[in-house]
């Protein structure tokens, strides 16, 4: 290369030199200085020519030209800074918005998990269908014996995800643990960053190195120290590596929990095994010996379940197996909405070249003439499809990187908004992956709308053009009409997205629709979960909360505080009076223990009969609507009395003292539970959420009132306090994800396409600017000219917006999974997304109409 | 231009490189004087077209035949001044010979013994 620079540089002094020689040498012919001079450079030839050969001996002619062009394409861009500001923006968007959700679906589907061996574990469950949620869990009894017989497995593993105190010694903190068999280490590669896990068979803790961090200082010597949690002993035996994260599935229902980074890892022993044994509640996971198929996982167990249940009776579990992939069962249904994500960044990303070829298309038209010259003298066409390429290049490039940097930003911020909205999504970031779809989608796109400006110029012929040298070619040739199409897609497109986005803001709406009464947005809830030996008796736990209350109630700014279990339990009920059933068809309902200050804390609206109070002499019912229209259908059920298992008080019915209103107070998107409040000096009261009415903003409210509760005792921490609005906004966190992106994406569809109609209606006016100037010189009225222009841009939208209808009619079943009590073909929001486009479009084609009509004949006919 | 035109002779492709290799055995000189030089020691026979000096001068560069320095030349004009190198000394021993075989067979074909 630098021999390359060094050879060629000088080179026209070179040849200059030689043609004055030459000159000199015929001067001394006997020629005049004219004449000589003239012979000189006959006898050389083309010096531009021998200039290009020279270089080509050292630079490829391809490379050459294509510097040549792009350093010509780069100019061009420079002189329409305006036109290549809002390719490369529109192209930023459209790229960026893409790389961004490939990214998560890089981090989500694509990216193996972290486990060693990944492909080959396994999800093991029992189930019972008709409980609520169909919760998969194995019980500890059962997973023991699997562990213990089953020889599909190198490694099985049980685990469990809770909240609960563990004392550090500076504080008493709710951190979130998981509590795991020996196998799990070896299963999940764990990496110690000091000391390592508990021995076989041993208790012990392992804190992940963020908790270390932030609780222990990052002190070494917490490894082989005690540390307390839920008042018992154990000892830290090692801290992981920074970077090591196990991707669990999240919490189950009943501990309602928010998925959230594990603080520690607790080694669990399970002894008993076998039916009729009592135990915990596992979440499992197996690796597979290599070779062993599903199937082959399946009926191991299957027969191994048989031979136990013949010889001891049945598991105290769910009766029903289910054997997956552990990947799907992390993943689950998160898979479905990111594909339909990606699919709709997609069609945005194809508007936007749409629009960009538009663009260019537009530019191609006017440069025309540019092109006819260089066409002129010699550029052959590939030279001058090549110019457009390299053109479209440049701007793709910019545009891909500029869309690289968006997306980085966008990750950011959808990071920080909601980070556990999907599983995994946390990991997302932009790797080489990520990095070679942006390069392959820029590469598209620069040749899917470089490609359209050198059609129209295709067929345009030179020779009318320079001819013609004051009008370009006439606006009804094949560009505008390949420009009107490119616009009816991009309306069609914008249209699907658009219903679809509407039909998730349907469902949204329907979801955070509060009834009367209910503001979560003045609540503060606490929650408090007992632990230690001092909280074993059922009068010490109603002591505290009995305090809890008591503080609250009299803090300043606070109208009304209670407590509600959260329906942490499935009951069978039995109905005094009513036939007899049996056990399946028996109604169920969730039964939560309330306090009397509950109701009017959060807004609770009796519709018959009373709410509880505290300390009811004898044991009372209040139901909500769901379960007095299910169980009861017409009648009243005030007065009735119901029996209910496995809650008993002496196996005694209870009278059903009020009908509540349907609430969703614990997570958003559930549907209508039948739902049975008692008491809360009956319950068990292991777990309790605190909610406490504010005069102001909760949020502000909060420090004092958790400093006000917390010193009742302190080794008993309140935990998620948050306002209640925060919280089931957090319970539909994946559907806020959803609709913030598909949001985004319909609202960056409809603007492109917006810009799409106007500029080819404006370009379409400018075009017709002399026939209008003629029309209204023969007497043609304004408004014939301003329906003319609107006419010609509605037809266009029209067909666009119908065959976007039609399409979205076929499309919206695959959104039925993300909507909530709307149909995917739900008359409203066809209704209103075609009624927008009318007016959109109206709305883009009424400026250059307008401008049309101001079209002066005078001027118009005198440009010619 | 000359009134000897039909006697001149289009160069055989590739010998304009030998030719101006061996125009440079004798020392450094500027490319002028290389196409003046190969003209007048043919007689005026060979006509060198000046438009290709330039790329076959360039491309000895890349091989490494000939290199340049800058010079001044008699009526003080800056100009580039090309010289053989080793490789391009050995290089002309091989075409000429190369060239000679060439030459000696054509003449066998055109006047058998």
């Amino acid at each position: 290369m630098t021999g390359r620079r060094r050879s060629l540089y000088g080179l026209d002094e070179d040849i200059r030199d030689h043609i004055e020689r030459e000159t000199q040498d015929n001067i001394d012919r006997g020629m005049t200085p004219a004449d000589a001079r003239d012979a000189a450079l006959l006898a050389f030839g083309n010096v531009t020519l021998a200039m290009e050969d020279t270089r080509a001996v050292w630079v490829p002619v391809w490379l050459d030209q294509l510097l040549q062009d792009a350093r010509y394409g780069l100019r061009m861009l420079r002189r329409n800074p305006i036109f290549s500001a809002v390719v490369i923006l529109t192209l930023a968007v459209g790229i960026g918005l893409t790389t961004a959700v490939f990214s998560v679906v890089n981090a989500v589907l694509v990216r193996p998990l972290s486990y060693p061996h990944a492909e080959r574990l396994f999800w093991l469950a029992t189930y019972d269908e008709r409980a609520k949620g169909g919760e998969e869990v194995v019980v500890s009894p059962e997973f023991a014996v699997w562990r213990d017989q089953a020889t599909s497995f190198e490694r099985l593993a049980g685990f469990f995800i809770d909240s609960e105190p563990i004392d550090t010694g500076g504080a008493v903190v709710q951190a979130r643990m998981a509590g795991v068999t020996e196998d799990f280490w070896d299963l999940s590669g764990a990496r110690f960053a000091l000391g390592g896990p508990p021995r076989r068979g041993e208790e012990g803790v392992v804190l992940s190195h963020a908790f270390f961090e932030r609780w222990f200082h990052g002190d070494a010597a917490v490894v082989g120290r005690p540390v307390v949690r839920q008042g018992t002993q154990t000892i830290v035996t090692g801290v992981l590596q920074p970077r090591f994260a196990v991707q669990l599935p999240p919490p189950l229902w009943f501990t309602r929990l928010q998925p959230a980074a594990i603080d520690f890892y607790a080694a669990t022993v399970v002894r008993r095994a076998g039916p009729r044994a009592l135990g915990r509640v596992f979440n499992v996971v197996g690796l597979a010996k290599p070779g062993v198929s599903m199937a082959r996982i399946r009926e191991e167990i299957d027969a191994i379940r048989d031979r136990e249940t013949k010889a001891h009776g049945p598991f105290y579990g769910p009766p029903r197996l289910r054997v997956e992939p552990y990947a799907d069962k992390l993943i689950g249904s998160a898979r479905r909405p990111l594909l339909i994500l990606l699919a709709a960044v997609v069609l945005v990303l194809l508007i936007a070249c749409a629009n960009i070829a538009n663009l260019l298309m537009a530019r191609g038209s006017a440069r025309q003439r540019e092109i006819a010259i260089r066409t002129a003298v010699g550029a052959g066409r590939g030279r001058v499809l090549r110019q457009f390429l390299v053109e479209s290049a440049i701007l793709a490039a910019a545009g891909g990187a500029a869309g690289l940097l968006f997306a980085r930003t966008a990750i950011a911020v959808a990071l920080g908004l909601i980070p556990n909205a999907v599983p995994r999504l946390a990991e997302t970031s932009i790797d080489g992956r990520v990095l070679a779809f942006t390069v392959a989608a820029t590469v598209l796109t620069a040749l899917l709308f470089g490609f359209a400006p050198a059609i129209v110029l295709w067929k345009a012929s030179v020779y009318d053009l320079l001819k013609d040298s004051a009008r370009t070619v006439s606006p009804s040739g094949g560009g505008l009409r390949v420009r009107q199409a490119l616009v009816a897609i991009e309306l069609a497109i914008s249209v699907v997205l658009l219903v679809g986005a509407g039909l998730m803001v349907r469902s949204f709406w329907r979801i955070t629709s509060y009834p009367p009464g209910f503001t979560p947005d003045r609540v503060l809830t606490l929650r408090v979960q007992f632990s230690g030996l001092q909280y074993r008796e059922q009068t010490a736990r109603r002591a505290h909360l009995d305090e809890l209350l008591r503080r609250a109630q009299s803090a300043p700014g606070v109208e009304a505080a209670g407590l509600n279990s959260d329906g942490d339990a499935s009951m069978l009920l039995t109905v005094e009076g009513a036939p007899d059933l049996p056990r399946e068809q028996r109604p169920t309902a969730i039964l939560s223990a309330a306090s009397g200050g509950y109701a009017k804390a959060i807004g609770l609206r009796v519709v018959r009969g009373r709410w509880l109070e505290d300390a009811e002499p004898l044991p009372v019912f209040v139901v909500n609507e769901t379960l007095a229209r299910r169980v009861f259908g017409a009648e009243d059920p005030v007065g009735r009395r119901i029996c209910c298992l496995p809650w008993v008080r002496d196996g005694r019915p209870a009278t059903v003292v009020g009908v509540v209103a349907d609430l969703r107070y614990a997570s958003l998107d559930t549907g209508s539970v039948s739902e049975l409040f008692v008491d809360y000096g009956d319950a068990g009261l292991f777990a309790m959420t605190l909610a406490v009415r504010t005069t102001g903003d909760p949020a502000a409210a909060a420090p004092a009132i958790r400093t006000l509760l917390s010193s009742v005792d302190r080794t008993q921490p309140l935990f998620d306090v948050k306002p209640l609005d925060v919280t089931l906004a957090d319970s539909i966190a994946p559907r806020r994800f959803n609709l913030v992106l598909f949001g985004t994406f319909a609202a960056s569809a409809l603007l492109l396409a917006v810009i799409g109609i106007y500029g080819v209606i404006a370009y379409a006016v400018a075009q017709r600017t002399h026939e209008i100037g003629v029309r209204m010189a023969l007497g043609a009225q304004r408004r014939q000219v301003v329906r003319m222009v609107v006419g010609q841009g509605m037809a266009m939208a029209l067909t666009g917006v119908l065959a976007g209808m039609a399409a979205a009619l076929a499309l919206t079943r695959v959104l039925t999974s993300l909507l909530y009590e709307v149909t995917p073909t739900d008359p409203a929001t066809f209704a209103a997304v075609t009624f927008l486009f009318a007016a959109v479009a109206l709305a883009a084609c009424g400026g250059p109409a307008l401008k049309a009509a101001r079209v002066d004949p005078i001027v118009a006919l005198r440009c010619e | 231009m000359s009134t000897k035109g039909d006697d001149r002779v289009e160069l055989l492709q590739g010998t304009l490189d030998l030719l101006i290799l061996q125009t440079l055995l004798p020392g450094p000189t500027h490319g002028h004087a290389i196409m003046k030089a190969i003209s007048q020691t043919s007689d005026d026979v060979l006509r060198v077209e000046q438009g290709s000096l330039y790329p076959a001068l360039h491309r000895l560069l890349k091989r490494g035949w000939i290199e340049f320095d800058h010079g001044t030349s008699e009526n003080n004009r800056r100009a580039k001044y090309y010289r053989l190198t080793p490789a391009g000394r050995k290089q002309l021993a091989v075409e000429t010979s190369k060239w000679e075989k060439l030459a000696r067979a054509i003449t066998r074909v055109l006047r058998p013994a």
